[in-house]
């Protein structure tokens, strides 16, 4: 079962019932989240999204009934398993009730202890129901051998590359990653992040990706390499596409020229890259202008070359990597981020050493998508 | 989720009532705001100064009420953001889209 604490809320007009059920859930590990009404709980599941609802049937004003009914009629919150509890043994409303697709009927009665058991039973069911089914997307997206997120880091002559990637709570997300070999002498490097989190966003991954692919290979074909200009066109393409026209993300996108040993960036409402100067030891933000894709047909994307020296190392990132989870609530602190990582750096720490001790150390506060991208200059 | 905390003769003022601005609101926030600038025609000034954390999902539910009040030639004015939030909107350049205002005063002068 998930180790992510279970939220249950709990909706009785009975103050008392309230306060001893929700002792016996929260000893049982539960959060929980109480209303005296279904109006109050209403108002609740407008920001707070529990893993089940809890509901007494008999309540003045609005009963268990039409509060059901309230829940099933918003897409957001029909889908929370529903459970009724009542004094009532009456076969016509529990037929009522579990017409209204609830999901079981529990007698007030009923040992609180037995009552938490079969909560605990009916949220591990649909998690696990969830689980299969994102299972049975992750087979068959592997299946139609459509990829966001590369197996192996490529070759590139006088470079080395890392990448590491985390998806939120393990379901695929909203970043993809994509090395592009277009000729022997250029390799595209691609970090985006639809906005969004989970299924929705992973969904878009795949449009977005391949539009880039599509522009990184016709740009190629005829001579054109400039990342600002392979930007422009998948945003102008984006933005003309009625599917993704309401969707937006952020790109970076670099290219590596082995000729020249130059990178040249250009970023789409992508955050700050970190340059990592071995020879001085700091590490400095290089900044990009455009805008995310898909907001506006002009998204002003500029172009920068980018000289590593050798031992440099250049960051690409989303910001899964700077918003964590902080005390009651979260935080987006790049600064933060930048400090954490440059000890790490003048103590010449690997990728690997770096992927232990500062990333993967953080996955219990993470609250996104995590990507990041090393491009280490070797001699 | 939002209250309307002034109504003039060419924008309404509303205030996000959440200190966590994420996934789980950004849907009812795009409708909400979507619904005031349908049915009032204004421009809306937005006051984040409860909003402590806001997420890519929820960036992403701001620009869209952005693009629709602009198919209509409205706008969207944010206002009383606090250093982290701001921040952020700096770093991926969304200071470029949207006019940002240290308070209400100063957005109202300036509308």
């Amino acid at each position: 079962m998930s180790t992510i604490t279970k939220k249950i809320l709990l909706v009785d007009d009975n103050q008392l019932f309230l306060k001893m059920l929700s002792r016996a859930f929260r000893k049982a590990g539960f959060e929980c989240v109480t209303a005296e009404s279904a109006a109050d709980a209403l108002t609740l599941l407008k920001t707070n999204i529990p893993d089940a609802v809890l509901s007494d049937y008999e309540m003045p004003a609005m009963n268990g009934l039409q509060f059901r009914e309230e829940l099933l009629a918003d897409a957001a919150l029909m889908d929370i398993p529903f459970i009724f509890l009542t004094h009532i043994s009456d076969n016509e409303l529990m037929v009522k009730g579990l017409g209204l697709q609830a999901v079981d009927y529990v007698l007030k009665d009923t040992p609180v202890n037995v009552i938490v058991s079969k909560l605990n039973n009916i949220i591990y069911t649909v998690q696990k129901q969830h689980e299969l089914s994102k299972n049975e997307l992750k087979r068959a997206a592997e299946a139609l051998n459509v990829r966001t997120i590369p197996h192996s880091t490529p070759y590139i002559k006088g470079f080395h590359i890392d990448f590491w990637h985390q998806p939120y709570q393990d379901i695929p997300g909203g970043d993809f990653i994509d090395f592009i070999h277009a000729d022997d002498t250029h390799t595209f490097v691609v970090l985006g992040d639809i906005m969004g989190k989970k299924w929705t966003a992973w969904f878009f991954t795949f449009s977005f990706l391949s539009y880039v692919r599509a522009a990184v290979r016709f740009g190629a074909y005829s001579g054109d390499y400039s990342v600002a200009s392979i930007l422009q066109k998948v945003n102008e393409v984006i933005c003309l596409d009625d599917v993704l026209k309401d969707m937006l993300s952020s790109l970076s996108l670099l290219m590596i020229d082995t000729a020249t040993n130059q990178i040249s960036y250009s970023g789409a409402g992508d955050l700050p890259l970190l340059h990592y100067d071995a020879k001085t030891s700091q590490l400095k933000r290089v900044s990009s202008d455009g805008l995310l894709l898909g907001l506006f047909a002009n998204g002003n994307f500029t172009e920068q070359q980018i000289s590593l020296g050798n031992n440099d190392r250049l960051f690409i990132f989303t910001d899964g990597m700077t918003d964590l989870s902080a005390g009651s609530g979260k935080k987006s602190d790049y600064n933060q981020f930048m400090n954490s990582l440059k000890p790490l750096l003048n103590n010449d720490h690997s990728f690997e050493s770096l992927k232990n001790e500062l990333f993967e150390s953080l996955t219990g506060l993470r609250v996104d998508d995590c990507s990041i991208i090393q491009i280490r200059k070797i001699s | 989720m939002i209250k309307i905390l002034k109504d003039t003769p060419g924008h309404l003022l509303i205030e996000i009532e959440i200190s966590e601005a994420n996934l789980d609101n950004s849907d009812l926030f795009k409708t909400q705001v979507t619904e005031l600038l349908d049915r009032h025609k204004k421009n809306i000034v937005i006051d984040f100064n409860r909003v402590e954390y806001i997420d890519s999902s929820f960036l992403g539910s701001l620009v869209a009420i952005l693009k629709h009040a602009m198919a209509q030639k409205l706008d969207v004015i944010l206002t009383a953001m606090r250093p982290d939030v701001y921040e952020l909107l700096l770093l991926i350049r969304l200071d470029k889209v949207f006019k940002i205002y240290g308070d209400y005063q100063e957005a109202a002068s300036a509308i």
